[in-house]
């Protein structure tokens, strides 16, 4: 490669530590600061510097080891090139075997079986919602990984889309606490406007 | 020799090309669908959280008996044609063209037998006097002050999952029909199935059991 090209590489490299770097640093001070409640404000203003931290870290971290900056001590591969053909000829490419996949299949359906089992059973309902959104990750998370054959991809596609998706779904959850507190904000009227309906 | 060879595998992932990140670009293609309609329902199924968690009150129409068991056998089905749909893929990997084409057929059945259920569940819910726009009189009263935004929220989310399943029956359709001249299309129509199975999995928690009518209101 071009000697030019290789030195803009390493600066946006560094330029992107420094922004994960900055990202820790504002996540810190949210949590030194006066002001912190630890309400869900602060914890969701928390997760995402430290997401945004974990983002910017990524492309510089694989650059390093591409470059063979880390060190890895459980690769036992000298040369990249050749553990990718033996790892595709070995295993991965075709994916699970019929059993597992009748496995995972099993999996999803004992998880089903918890989460309506939980239902029949009536607990609080805070905890159910907990418990059932655990729950369907992990579901989401077998299905997409062998049913959808993401685990045997490449790595630079699993971390293409998974965590896009982990972050705009942060992102869209940050609305939830004015959900809570337009509920105890609102005026309590209810029974007054159901007679007025009637009427 | 071996060298060039593993220098273009590891160039192919971000060269773009025909095949980016190693995979087909048609199969590149439906995961950037998949992400962008993961968005789609993310977002609905956050308007509906947001929509309940604000509301004073909010009707859990669904007693165990008989319409939890109905959407835990939906959930079944759904989840066995998954099950086959993967049957396929690998028969088809093997170059099994008609093994592959059974299981596909296995997959829109069992998909239909889904669409069906969820029809029967739907004009249920219709006849009781659910609409989009309002709760029926029965549930306004046992629930005093609840949102009519069950309506829409239930019709919307779980519509638009049925709209995918049918388009999905219609594409594996399409795809089991014409098996002799495809290549990883059997692949890449698998992993919109599974997509579709994957939204079940939120929406059939967050709708179905966080409903469920415990005190017996409804009759």
């Amino acid at each position: 490669m071009v000697e030019s090209k290789l030195k803009e590489i390493k600066l946006w490299n560094m330029v992107l530590l420094g922004l994960s770097a900055l990202s820790i640093g504002a996540a810190i001070l949210t949590v030194a600061s006066d002001r912190f409640k630890a309400g869900t404000d602060d914890v969701f203003l928390v997760l995402v510097c430290l997401m945004l931290a974990l983002l910017f870290a990524v492309p510089p971290l694989m650059w390093a080891h591409a470059n063979g900056m880390l060190k890895n001590p459980f690769a036992d591969e000298a040369d990249e090139g050749t553990a990718a053909i033996e790892a595709e000829a070995a295993h991965g490419v075709h994916g699970g075997s019929n059993r597992e996949n009748v496995i995972v299949w099993g999996g999803l359906l004992a998880l089903t079986a918890i989460e309506v089992f939980l239902a029949y059973i009536q607990i609080d309902p805070t905890l159910m919602l907990i418990i059932l959104m655990g729950a369907s990750i992990i579901k989401a998370a077998l299905i997409v990984a062998y049913f959808m054959h993401l685990k045997f991809e490449r790595l630079s596609l699993i971390l293409t889309i998974v965590p896009t998706l982990v972050v705009l779904l942060c992102l869209f959850s940050i609305l939830f606490p004015d959900g809570f507190r337009l509920r105890t904000m609102r005026p309590a009227e209810p029974a007054q406007q159901q007679v007025e309906h009637e009427q | 020799m071996a060298e060039a060879r593993a220098e273009s595998l590891a160039a192919n992932d971000w060269s773009g090309g025909t095949h980016p990140y190693r995979v087909g670009h048609r199969k590149l293609g439906m995961w950037l669908f998949i992400m962008s309609d993961t968005l789609t329902f993310g977002a609905l199924l956050v308007a509906y959280s947001y929509a309940r968690f604000a509301s004073a009150n909010w009707p859990t129409p669904f007693p165990f008996q008989p319409s939890i068991i109905f959407s835990t056998t939906m959930t079944l089905v759904l989840l066995s044609s998954s099950l086959t749909m993967v049957f396929a893929v690998a028969a088809a990997k093997r170059h099994k063209r008609g093994t592959a084409r059974k299981w596909i057929i296995a997959t829109m059945v069992l998909g239909l037998a889904f669409v069906v259920l969820h029809a029967m569940e739907w004009i249920h819910l219709i006849d009781e006097g659910l609409t989009p726009f309002e709760l029926p009189e029965e549930w306004a009263k046992a629930w005093p002050g609840a949102s009519p935004l069950f309506g829409s929220t239930f019709f919307g989310i779980t519509g638009l999952h049925m709209f995918h399943v049918i388009t999905g029956v219609i594409y594996l359709g399409v795809v089991a029909a014409r098996i002799k001249k495809l290549n990883d299309d059997v692949e890449v129509a698998g992993l919109y199935w599974h997509f579709v199975d994957l939204v079940w999995m939120f929406v059939f928690p967050l709708i179905y059991l966080l409903s469920v009518d415990y005190h017996g209101v409804i009759k």
